[in-house]
């Protein structure tokens, strides 16, 4: 099994399953051992390069910290459950509840993190918009619509440098330092904007007049289908979680 | 008259109007293609000539809003009567900007979204793209990503998409501004070749006509108000209206204009015509070298290296421009022209080596200063815009310079870019040549010490030309020091007191304009270039051993 | 669908790109605070995160554009890699569907200043109500909870509403938008 080669719906549909069923989890072992088995797959079915997966992931630290120690400090424990008290600062409390609900939400980030990860690190843009069309029935005007946009993001940055010069050969140059930078992000904004719209019409017309009209009815030279492979992802997928939710549950 | 009744045209255009919000466009023209027609359409920068293709496909009104009146009849039906889509498969279009044509990310997925629309099978569908790429010789780019591809090769690509689709007529409109002129004349006859064998009718919109001119059937020529002023064979209508043309300040072939300094009434359309009657006349030959009044270089560049991730495009530069001078960079497309002028502007850094503006170093000049005393034209026109309107555009400069008399100032010269009428227009309405004219005035008018245009004339007229080199010329006599990048030899070959050629990134030639077309033939044919006619006039005698005489013809 | 023009739709994408690299930056300002603060760090800000449907709704002005924008540049945000990953989509579609009630409302006809800002704090409701169930709020003391949707209804009302009043307006001007309902608009009120 790879990865890259499931059907990126199915693959996608995956992922928001596996969210929704963590959304339900509040003990810190059952997303740490989902985290495991996913960042597990992800090396070992999606080859991902080690380097470009951890540039990604290592600033989800920051944010699970951020969970864990205010959801330990500014928790409030249900009033029908028991806890222990390990410390106190003036009002606030550290309780085992709290912290065992705070690790739990930072090893949720953590998990959503590596979920989407290994769908975005697998998946190529343009087959995906087409699977979404293929197999989820989006209408091929919007999925074509995004997709036209989405080509334009590599030219962004271009776009920015290009603004810039016109202003710098017209004599037009601002203070350097922060006042500066608000300066030329006001002045900035909005003829980045009308450029990016621009853009955008004159691809809707080119798709225009290349006979594109927005219909279902059309052949397609990437055809992409669903086979067992991609169910059974689904089944183990969702199988582990069930698993890591009974060991943690069991312990 | 029973015979005309039988072939029906393929496309009947009649009593068409077109304005842009109450503005007039296109007034009142009729005409028709017949299968396998191939049609030239002339006019000035302005007259409507894209917007007529607009119509044609059906875009105005359907995409584009647009006022439109009279009738097009498509095969025998309204054009309106077309489901939406149908009519695209049948009509290809190839637009002027090469950057506004394209919907997917990579070359193959490009031209297979055209052919999923009109519902080609996944395996015809890999046929054809096959067959398109190797039309225009991107085989090799088949994966490749657009955004990678340069301006000439984009042009290409939109070709294949429209060839692949197989479209009983097609339109082109300028598909050869930004191509150097090998890869003009190339691209001319690869469409002259596919037409032979798909016999598919054929509208060519162009302002350098010459390499289109052999098998072109007939011609129509708009004039600056959009009316139809001639329609029939290209000799006729220089014959009957070589005035009238040359007053809408339309391109005429070269050797037209040639033949008729000689001689009255010779309206020649082809090289060897022109040189039999030119056998008995007498020659003058090139001029040698022109004077640049001082000798003290402005700008110079030492060791300058640059490169784009592993691609080296800039190789050990060196060069050096006099105060005064008027110096014209040439060479094949994607030399890295347009790279080194960024340079010089000081909008892009050197990686290595110097550049000396005067006596000190670049980056050791202020910025103010530098910005303030070096003026840009870039080579796609809307990187110049900054503005709202085209007034404010060109008063942008002096108002920031807080000038008098700037409403007169600008409105001088919007008048003489033709512009004037639209002075309350967005710049981005505007046609190409229009947006051209328009860069280049806001540039001429806030006056700079050294001013460098990237392709100033690409997409005029000959009458823009002229204005355009004329103004400059005005300026460089006033001790303005000018660089500008061309595809046009003619106008080298008129104006420039020095030539560089650049080639894959490295300085092949610079000296004179005479020195490059006559005694270094080989650089010329290594840079994609071509002799500017009298140059191969006068090369053509060379070989044929006539007698050169010493009279000055040139006007 | 079908009422939407191909040209609306490759607009609406086109700024949903645009304002998921603006999102993601502000991610990145958000993650800090919220590491120093904790949630509650991330709500002054949290308005920005609307701003791609107030401008939308604005410039297209048909049903359905200020949840298909806000979708759309969360989609995005996605495939450009936010690893917050696919429950993005859904707080996307949440946070469109907050402002989208309030223009409902309107009968998708009235785009005045104040309802612009009202769908703003729509947002800011709708999405609230979101986080609560899935970042675990619910954890939290009552009153922390309170102030943090306070704190957000005001940043939506003005770093979407007025904001993106600003930005959308801005744009007519330069005349891109003339063929939009908004540029249509804003032409009579100039003549007028
Ligand atoms: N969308 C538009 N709205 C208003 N005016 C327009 C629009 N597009 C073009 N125009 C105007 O219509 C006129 C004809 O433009 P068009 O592009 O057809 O000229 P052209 O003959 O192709 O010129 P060129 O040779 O410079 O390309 C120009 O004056 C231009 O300013
Ligand atoms: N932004 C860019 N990113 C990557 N490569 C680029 C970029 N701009 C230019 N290049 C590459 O640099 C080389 C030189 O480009 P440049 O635009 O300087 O050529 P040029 O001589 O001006 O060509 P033309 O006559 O077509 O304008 C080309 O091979 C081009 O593909
Ligand atoms: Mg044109
Ligand atoms: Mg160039």
């Amino acid at each position: 099994m790879r990865l890259q080669l499931l059907n990126p719906s199915i693959k996608a549909m995956v992922v928001l399953v596996s969210v929704v069923l963590l959304a339900f989890v509040f003990d810190p072992l059952t997303p740490l051992l989902y985290l495991s088995f996913t960042v597990l797959i992800t090396f070992l079915f999606g080859k991902v390069g080690m380097k470009k997966w951890c540039i990604r992931f290592v600033p989800f630290f920051i944010i699970a910290f951020g969970y864990v120690w205010t959801t330990t400090i500014f928790s409030n424990p249900p009033s029908n459950t028991s806890f222990v008290t390990y410390a106190k600062l003036g009002p606030f409390e550290i309780t085992d509840y709290g912290l065992n609900t705070g690790l739990a939400l930072g090893l949720r980030v953590l998990c959503f993190a590596a979920l989407s990860l290994m769908f975005i690190l697998t998946t190529d843009t343009t087959k995906f918009m087409l699977s979404l069309i293929q197999q989820c029935k989006l209408p091929p005007k919007l999925a074509y619509g995004i997709l036209a946009g989405y080509q334009f993001l590599p030219l962004l940055k271009d776009e920015f440098t290009i603004i810039r010069n016109a202003h710098r050969i017209r004599g037009v140059h601002w203070e350097k330092g922060i006042k500066g930078r608000i300066q030329l992000l006001k002045k900035y904004t909005i003829p980045l904007l009308a450029s990016a719209i621009r853009k955008a019409e004159r691809t809707a017309i080119a798709m225009e007049s290349k006979g594109f009209t927005g219909s279902r009815d059309r052949t397609f030279y990437h055809e992409l289908k669903v086979s067992g492979k991609d169910m059974l992802f689904f089944l183990l997928m969702v199988g582990i979680f069930i698993i890591s939710k009974y060991v943690s549950e069991t312990i | 008259m029973i015979e005309m009744e039988i072939r029906e045209p393929l496309l009947e255009v009649r009593n068409l109007s077109l304005s842009y919000e109450e503005q007039s466009i296109i007034n009142n023209i009729s005409f028709s293609i017949n299968k396998g027609e191939k049609l030239l359409l002339l006019g000035p920068s302005g007259s409507g000539k894209s917007s007529l293709a607009l119509c044609l496909n059906g875009l105005i009104p359907n995409s584009i809003e647009g006022d439109r009146t009279g009738s097009i009849k498509y095969a025998g039906k309204e054009i309106q009567s077309y489901k939406p889509g149908q009519l695209s498969s049948r009509i290809g279009v190839v637009f002027q900007d090469p950057d506004s044509q394209f919907c997917m990310l990579t070359v193959e997925d490009e031209i297979a979204f055209g052919l999923e629309n009109i519902k080609l099978p996944k395996e015809e569908m890999i046929r054809k793209i096959e067959w398109s790429l190797s039309l225009v010789g991107l085989e090799k780019y088949r994966q490749a990503h657009i955004s990678t591809l340069s301006g000439g090769m984009k042009q290409k690509l939109a070709l294949a998409c429209v060839m692949a689709m197989e479209p009983e007529l097609m339109i082109l409109d300028e598909p050869t501004a930004l191509l150097d002129p090998v890869a003009t004349k190339d691209f001319a006859e690869t469409i002259d070749r596919l037409q032979r064998e798909m016999n598919f009718s054929l509208i060519v919109i162009e302002h350098k006509l010459d390499y289109w001119v052999p098998f072109i059937d007939r011609t129509l020529v708009f004039t600056q108000s959009g009316q139809l002023m001639y329609d029939g064979s290209l000799k006729k209508g220089l014959v009957h209206h070589f005035d009238n043309m040359k007053d809408l300040g339309i391109y005429l072939p070269k050797v037209t204009g040639f033949g008729q300094q000689v001689k009255e009434n010779f309206y020649p359309l082809t090289m060897d015509e022109l040189m039999e009657e030119l056998n008995e006349i007498n020659l003058s030959p090139p001029i040698q070298t022109m004077n640049v009044f001082s000798s003290t270089p402005l700008i110079q560049m030492k060791h300058v290296s640059f490169s784009r991730g592993e691609k080296q495009i800039l190789k050990n530069i060196h060069l050096s421009i006099k105060k005064g001078e008027w110096t014209a960079i040439v060479g094949p497309n994607g030399a890295g022209k347009s790279t080194l002028t960024l340079m010089l502007a000081g909008l892009l850094k050197e990686q290595q080596g110097e550049i000396f503006y005067g006596n000190k170093l670049f980056k050791d000049l202020d910025e103010k200063v530098r910005l303030d005393s070096i003026g840009y034209v870039f080579q796609n026109p809307e990187h110049q815009f900054i503005a709202d309107t085209v007034f404010d555009e060109v008063a942008f400069g002096p108002r920031m310079k807080k000038i008098e008399d700037i409403d007169s100032k600008v409105a001088n010269i919007l008048s003489d870019f033709r512009l004037l009428r639209l002075k309350d227009h967005n710049p981005f309405i505007l046609s190409q040549g229009q947006k051209r004219r328009l860069s280049v005035a806001t540039m001429l008018v806030d006056e700079r010490e050294f001013l460098i245009l990237d392709e100033p004339t690409f997409g005029q007229d000959e009458k823009a030309t002229n204005e355009m080199m004329k103004m400059i010329q005005s300026r460089v006599n006033f001790g303005m020091t000018a660089l500008m990048v061309t595809h046009d030899m003619e106008i080298v070959a008129e104006f420039a007191h020095q030539v560089i050629v650049l080639v894959e990134g490295e300085v092949v030639f610079q000296g004179t304009p005479y020195e490059l077309f006559i005694e270094n033939s080989e650089i010329v044919e290594k840079a994609n270039l071509e002799n500017p006619l009298l140059y191969s006039i006068w090369n053509t005698y060379g070989i044929r051993g006539e007698p050169i005489a010493a009279s000055v013809i040139k006007s | 669908m079908s009422k939407w023009s191909l040209r609306e739709i490759v607009v609406m994408s086109v700024l949903g790109i645009v304002f998921a690299i603006v999102y993601l930056l502000f991610t990145q300002v958000g993650n800090i605070f919220f590491g120093l603060v904790g949630p509650i760090g991330y709500e002054p800000i949290f308005g920005i995160w609307f701003i791609v449907s107030i401008i939308v709704a604005n410039i297209i002005r048909k049903p359905g554009a200020a949840v298909l924008a806000e979708t759309i540049a969360a989609f995005v945000e996605i495939l450009i890699g936010n690893a917050v990953g696919p429950r993005l989509l859904i707080s996307g579609m949440i946070q469109g569907l907050g402002a989208e009630v309030v223009f409902a409302a309107t009968g998708w006809k009235r785009y005045s200043t104040w309802v612009l800002m009202l769908a703003g704090v729509g947002s800011a409701i709708f999405s609230f109500a979101w986080g609560y169930f899935i970042s675990g709020f619910a954890t939290l003391s009552p009153s922390y909870v309170l102030s943090m949707l306070a704190i957000r209804m005001v940043s939506g009302a003005l770093l979407a509403g007025l904001l993106g009043k600003y930005i959308s307006e801005g744009l007519a001007k330069t005349g891109v938008l003339n063929g939009m309902p908004l540029g249509k608009e804003m032409k009579k009120r100039k003549v007028a």
